[in-house]
């Protein structure tokens, strides 16, 4: 009791002072969303034949202050339904404004690999139900650094190009394991060109990855026993070279929505397959009701060569070909639904997917609903 | 028969809601020339000043007056759902803030008239001689 007194003087005195200092901004957003697979062995996107509110169910709030002289700074707090709710800071900057066209940010970000990067979490931003999975699919999405952020218009299009450097740490699941990681030297950016109704962006990325991945310590302990050492250095993540490549096209005009998205991630030396994956989507707005239709591709192709150096009577082969070729991947995914604008500040959405694995030939499907909101 | 009555009422609410025209002011000292480009630019944060340089402060109703939903679809061809998402998209990124809102045309010619880098629209039956109209929709 006395812990939560005291906490509430300290918050008060905050607001109190701050407000004296600094108008503090609160907005905020959240999703609230239900979904279900249609059947009993089906899971897609953590979703099971048994009904889960959880999984994609998120609130956030960001606080931005205006501290004048050019400086801002910006905070968003999210409690994600898939981390039990536990509230974490999904990014924290400071903002200086070099002139017009140039402000440098500094702190935790997104890193702008997709179009649809920066605003994630706010489901509002977007018609459908989540974002396409095949090409979402990088495991961090936020990063510790620096970011410069040039915006100009050029005639009548709008220039928008930001240039990043630093750093993540964090878990990355690897083989069903979260496993702690660092990539570091993360250097890159995406410019983005884009009028009324137009737009089209690049991305690129490098970055030094290092996992450790827990899961395979038994296997490479046995690698290295057995004198394929570089074997088990072909499949980890030491510092290993990763890249991102990221193109994307967007159109809206006439009441028409049309989005694809590109990209290719790499890690050298390492047993991550190459990953290509692209999706389309198509909507058509009718004043609050906009019903769309997506395709998702993945195309991911395993390092085969990387298990070809040990000779067929070495027990060891089995398993490492096991790991390299849990990799491979070929999957479609097809997307209908749609959003509802009912209320001002509120999206009602729907959305059925199908995910077929071209090699299993499993077919998952997932029927979501709820509700995206901003305040 | 019944049909017919279905489709008269809307009909007829369209065309009510489509004779409001909007107003777009500005001080009365303010001799810059905007035309819709040029306000678009200015209501969705990609522009910061008018065509003389100087400084531009953008100021919309709130949604709840009937000026901001044909403001929003005459002059920025969206509707007001797709300018919330335009914005929570530049707002939840740190890259912009949409511009401030006033509650009644009243309001917004109040502000306008005592702000030389202001710009509102108003309903055009509330224009007055406190601000100058620099187009209408």
């Amino acid at each position: 009791m006395k812990k939560t007194l005291i906490g509430l003087c300290v918050s008060a005195a905050c607001l109190i002072s701050s407000a004296a200092m600094a108008e503090v901004k609160i907005n905020g957003f959240a999703s609230v969303k239900g979904g279900l697979t249609t059947g009993n062995d089906d899971t897609l996107y953590g979703y099971t034949n048994d009904i889960e509110f959880k999984n994609e169910s998120l609130f956030a709030v960001q606080l931005s202050s205006d501290l004048g002289d050019k400086l801002s700074v910006t905070a968003q707090l999210m409690a994600k339904g898939a981390n039990d709710f536990d509230a974490e800071f999904a990014w924290a900057f400071l903002s200086y404004q070099l002139n017009d066209d140039l402000r440098l940010n500094a702190g935790r970000f997104r890193i702008p690999f997709y179009k649809y990067s920066d605003y994630l979490d706010v489901g509002y931003a977007f018609d459908w139900a989540r974002t396409p999975r095949a090409v979402y699919d990088v495991e961090f999405d936020t990063m510790d650094g620096i970011s410069l952020y040039h915006s100009t218009s050029i005639a009548d299009m709008t220039s928008n190009i930001q240039l990043v450097y630093g750093a993540y740490e964090g878990d990355i699941s690897v083989s069903g394991a979260l496993s702690r990681s660092k990539v570091q030297d993360i250097s890159g950016g995406s410019w983005e060109l884009s009028n009324d109704w137009l737009s089209a962006r690049i991305a690129y990325f490098m970055a030094d990855v290092t996992i450790n991945a827990t899961a395979f310590t038994p296997l490479f302990n046995a690698l290295n026993t057995f004198g394929f050492g570089a074997v088990a250095r072909e499949i980890d993540f030491n510092e290993d070279e990763g890249t991102f490549f990221g193109f994307g096209l967007s159109y809206d005009r006439n009441n028409w929505v049309a989005v694809t998205e590109y990209t290719n991630v790499k890690v050298k030396n390492s047993y991550m397959a190459d990953r290509d994956a692209y999706f389309v989507s198509v909507g058509r707005r009718f004043d609050t009701v906009t019903p769309y239709i997506s395709y998702e591709k993945d195309d991911d192709t395993s390092k085969s060569a990387i298990y070809k150096v040990i000779p067929p009577q070495v027990p060891l082969l089995a398993t490492v070909a096991g790991v390299v070729e849990s990799q491979l991947a070929d999957r479609d995914t097809w997307s209908f639904g749609l959003r509802y604008d009912f209320h001002p500040s509120a999206a009602f959405k729907l959305q059925l997917s199908s995910a077929k694995d071209n090699y299993t030939l499993d077919k998952d499907r997932l029927l979501t609903m709820g509700v995206d909101l901003v305040f | 028969m019944n049909w017919l009555k279905f489709v008269a009422i809307p009909l007829v609410l369209s065309s009510a809601v489509a004779t409001a025209e909007v107003a777009v002011v500005v001080h009365p000292s303010n001799a810059a020339s905007l035309d819709q480009a040029e306000i678009s630019r200015l209501f969705t944060g990609r522009g910061t000043t008018f065509s003389n340089g100087s400084k531009a402060t953008p100021l919309n109703l709130a949604e709840s007056a009937p000026a901001r939903a044909e403001f929003d679809s005459k002059v920025l061809g969206k509707s007001s759902s797709q300018m919330k998402a335009y914005w929570s998209k530049l707002v939840f990124t740190g890259k912009g803030t949409p511009p401030k809102e006033l509650g009644s045309d009243a309001d917004v010619k109040a502000a306008v008239a005592a702000d030389a880098s202001a710009i509102g629209y108003i309903d055009a039956a509330s224009v007055d001689a406190s601000v100058k109209v620099v187009g209408k929709f």
